[in-house]
């Protein structure tokens, strides 16, 4: 059992947010990462914050999913403000302390970055915890259409990524439990030079290699028993519809946006 | 006896040697010849090596035999344009539970045969719902696969064959890879639909419990079919099963040590429940 | 006490609102030559609890001692620790990245920086040990072997530690009946002849059963029974409730013993099944 939950992992609910065309929701995520950048002025980003935090309530997400999806950024965040707080300057003088400066110039940036980075992977979060990783990538699979006039054979690229997404987990158990077993033999994945630990990598990537070509291998068989075939024409569980909601999404967020510009935010 | 028109599976003098095997002595399956029923439960033994997933394999065209020929429903397997066809007809479970699950979530993996046969999404919706609430999944429907236990994984495979709407399942060692619930999970699974619709079942094993509760057994050794007949009849004669390096199931062993030892146990006792009671009515008597 | 832990307790992801009590407060003891048989059903805790013994999981509260110490944290004390105790996890052929047998087997050696010469003595008799001709298969290729000869090299792959406490996490998955007979009578004699404690967990009980001393049932994290074999297997209905099952033997036992008649319940071979059955009729006549 995996006991971890990792990063946009999909939770399961029925919400509006939930049922809203994949397609659609991705095209809503990149209006709104360009309303996220043309924006300039804390209230901009403070309403971005409490529509999205609205959204999560409506899609009926515990917080503590929103706070776990933040924490890998956590350094990130904790680094970016040292940066601007420490060497960012301009304005007003806020602290001072031997040569250490805060400056309140500094601060803004600082927080505005931030805020705006913090902003767009909860909007990115709320896309992968209403949409099951299949259904995304079958409507980034719908973007990629184009690019079927020039060879690229993107319905395979779109079920490649799909069988990736969902054996992600299992692997991770699977080096897990092989971590475990080489340890067991003596193993030291830790010290030593670069190149030592590089090198005592190998029982751990080769026997996971070999270990996703039997799956591959037993996967694909399993796949041509439930009659999959290259080329074929494949329907799709999910009704492809695009119902009035989606566009009544779209344009909310468009509006959103021409609002943003026309007040200058 | 048997019309034609029971008969789902035909290998009619199959030969089947894998590439490299070419040249080798013994290939991989010779001279079979075997049918299979509708509604029949048949339950193929036989040590490692012996041609068993090999068999099932050429049952649903995924392996095609180099001489002879496999027909399905009357169509033979090495007609390419009919795999499709001859695929819905017969499904195939597989022993990793892990390695045949496609999908994020289980219900669109229940889908995907579905979605092969381009299905409407309605209609495979409908099936999909229907499937999940014969097999008690309805809970899972939204969970991803690699959260479920291996009973689990294992029903969600059969209900994704199931919902293609087969004549028959092929079952590779199902259960080898479960622990004792998961096992009992998904042999009851079986057992209801076998009982509950006309589904024709084949059935690789190693355990001999398992193949006790099947209408015929069949059993392979390098390559050839060295016996059929019923459970009663084969199960039972351990001489046979020792000689192929199979173990009986314990009551078997139990009742033919008994046997030795002068109890009058009926010769086709299989089921734990039949050796309990004969010793018990054995002891009243006396 | 050899082996064993006080108050043991795990937590995974402590802190976090998905903290999951692995292990709660399990206390046990097993002496120097002891053959001890885990039991417990999917998600009992039994793997944790094996991570726990050679320290690759650090406890949340609670002690695990070993040869009069308790396990401490030191990087150079752990080596020294998995020296003496060794794992061999499930399907443990899965690890293998060599190129052949011998450096498969050297590579725990070599992790203890000994000499080649020395290594070289280790992997000889670790392959001996496991019934492996060292120079026939010394140089061959891992993936070229049978199953069964994999299953062996890896065992002997840890053998080469020549530790003291052996630990299988079910050692006959994938095995077949021959294969799994010769497995059991291996670790009988690693027990008897060479004084090796062993702990298995596993859910083959057939063979187990008879073999072990003292058996360990977990249930959702906590140690629910510890004792003699005889005294857990007499315990049906308990070991029921925990999802767990008697071996078959034991089950017909206890099934005749229901039905009135006054065998033993600790009878975990056909021979000793069938010794007690005919017993019955001596008893009678006396």
């Amino acid at each position: 059992m995996s006991r971890s939950i990792t990063l946009g992992q999909y939770l399961p609910g029925e919400s509006l947010i939930h049922r809203l065309n994949p397609r659609l929701k991705i095209l809503d995520l990149v209006v709104i990462l360009v309303l996220l950048f043309t924006l300039q002025s804390f209230t901009g980003l403070a309403v971005l914050l409490g529509v999205v935090l609205v959204l999560f309530a409506l899609a009926g997400v515990p917080f503590r999913y929103v706070l776990r999806g933040l924490r890998p950024i956590f350094f990130i965040v904790l680094f970016a403000l040292v940066i601007y707080f420490f060497f960012t300057g301009g304005g007003v003088v806020l602290f001072r302390l031997g040569f250490i400066t805060i400056e309140s110039e500094g601060v803004r940036q600082g927080l505005f970055v931030v805020g705006r980075l913090v902003i767009l992977i909860m909007f990115s979060l709320l896309l992968t915890l209403t949409t099951t990783p299949l259904s995304l990538t079958s409507g980034m699979g719908f973007y990629l259409k184009p690019f079927r006039y020039v060879g690229l054979p993107t319905e395979e690229v779109a079920m490649i990524m799909a069988v990736a997404l969902r054996f992600i987990p299992t692997l991770m158990e699977e080096s897990q439990r092989l971590m475990r077993a080489q340890l067991a033999r003596g193993a030291d994945f830790e010290s030593g030079s670069f190149f030592h630990r590089a090198k005592n990598l190998v029982p751990l990537i080769v026997p996971l290699f070999v270990s996703a070509f039997r799956r591959a291998d037993e996967l694909a068989l399993a796949m041509e028993a439930r009659g999959y075939r290259i080329g074929a024409k494949r329907s799709s569980l999910y009704e492809d519809v695009i119902k009035p909601r989606d566009w009544a999404a779209l344009a909310l967020i468009l509006t959103l946006l021409g609002t943003a510009v026309l007040l200058g935010l | 006896m048997v019309s034609e028109a029971s008969t789902i599976i035909e290998a009619i003098a199959v030969n089947f040697s894998y590439r490299e095997e070419e040249t080798s002595q013994v290939p991989a399956l010779s001279r079979v010849n075997l049918k299979v029923f509708r509604g029949e439960h048949v339950a193929l033994i036989g040590p490692n090596g012996s041609g068993k997933t090999t068999l099932l394999k050429l049952f649903n065209a995924l392996l095609i035999p180099q001489t002879g020929e496999v027909l399905v429903e009357g169509i033979s397997t090495s007609n390419e344009s009919e795999h499709a066809r001859i695929r819905q007809v017969c499904g195939m479970i597989f022993q990793n539970p892990d390695n045949q699950l496609v999908a994020t979530t289980v219900e669109e993996d229940i889908a995907f045969g579905l979605e092969n046969l381009a299905l409407p999404s309605s209609e495979i919706r409908r099936r999909v719902d229907e499937v999940a609430g014969l097999l008690g999944l309805e809970h899972l429907l939204r969970q991803p696969p690699h959260l479920l236990s291996g009973g689990e994984k294992q029903r969600v495979a059969i209900a994704g064959v199931l919902a293609m709407e087969p004549a028959c399942i092929l079952m590779d060692e199902p259960t080898s890879m479960l622990d004792p619930a998961g096992r009992r999970e998904v042999m009851s699974t079986m057992h209801n639909l076998h009982r509950d619709s006309r589904l024709a079942l084949v059935h690789v094993t190693h355990s001999p419990e398992e193949a006790v509760h099947a209408d015929r057994v069949v059993v392979l050794d390098h390559g050839r079919i060295v016996k059929e007949g019923p459970p009663e009849e084969v199960m039972t004669n351990l001489e046979l099963l020792h000689h192929y390096r199979l173990q009986g199931a314990t009551a078997v062993e139990l009742a033919e040590m008994l046997r030795k030892d002068g109890y009058p146990l009926s010769p086709q006792l299989l089921h734990s429940r039949e050796l309990v009671d004969s010793i018990c009515s054995l002891e009243q008597k006396s | 006490m050899f082996i064993g832990t006080e108050k043991l307790t795990h937590t995974y992801m402590p802190g976090t609102p998905f903290a999951t009590e692995a292990l709660k407060n399990v206390s046990f003891s097993i002496e120097k030559g002891d053959f001890v048989l885990l039991l417990g059903p999917s998600g009992s805790g039994k793997s944790t609890l094996i991570q726990h013994l050679n320290g690759l999981l650090k406890p949340t509260s609670g002690k695990v001692h070993f040869d009069r110490e308790v396990i401490g944290k030191e990087k150079r004390s752990l080596l020294h620790l998995r020296r003496r105790i060794g794992i061999v996890f499930q399907m443990p052929e899965e690890q293998f990245f060599s190129e052949t047998v011998y450096d498969e087997v050297a590579f725990a050696p070599r992790n203890l920086n000994l000499a080649e010469n020395q290594v070289d003595q280790k992997v000889k008799d670790a392959l001996n040990r496991v019934g492996l001709a060292a120079e026939e298969l010394a140089g061959r290729h891992p993936f070229q072997l049978s199953a069964g000869q994999k299953r062996l090299v890896a065992i002997a792959a840890v053998l080469s530690l020549e530790p003291e406490v052996l630990i299988f996490d079910e050692p006959t998955a994938g095995l077949d009946a021959a294969g799994k007979k010769n497995l059991f009578n291996m670790l009988e004699y690693f027990n008897r002849q060479e004084s090796l404690t062993i702990i298995i967990s596993t859910h083959h009980l057939d063979e187990a059963a008879a073999l072990v001393n003292r058996v360990l049932v977990l249930e959702g994290g906590r140690l629910i029974m510890q004792g003699a074999a005889e005294e857990i297997f007499s315990k049906r209905q308990e070991l029921y409730d925990a999802g767990l099952a008697l071996p078959p033997v034991t089950e017909i036992m206890h099934e005749l013993r229901q039905k009135g008649l006054p065998v033993s319940t600790a009878i975990f071979t056909l021979d000793e099944a069938r010794q007690e059955i005919i017993n019955l009729k001596r008893r009678r006549y006396r």
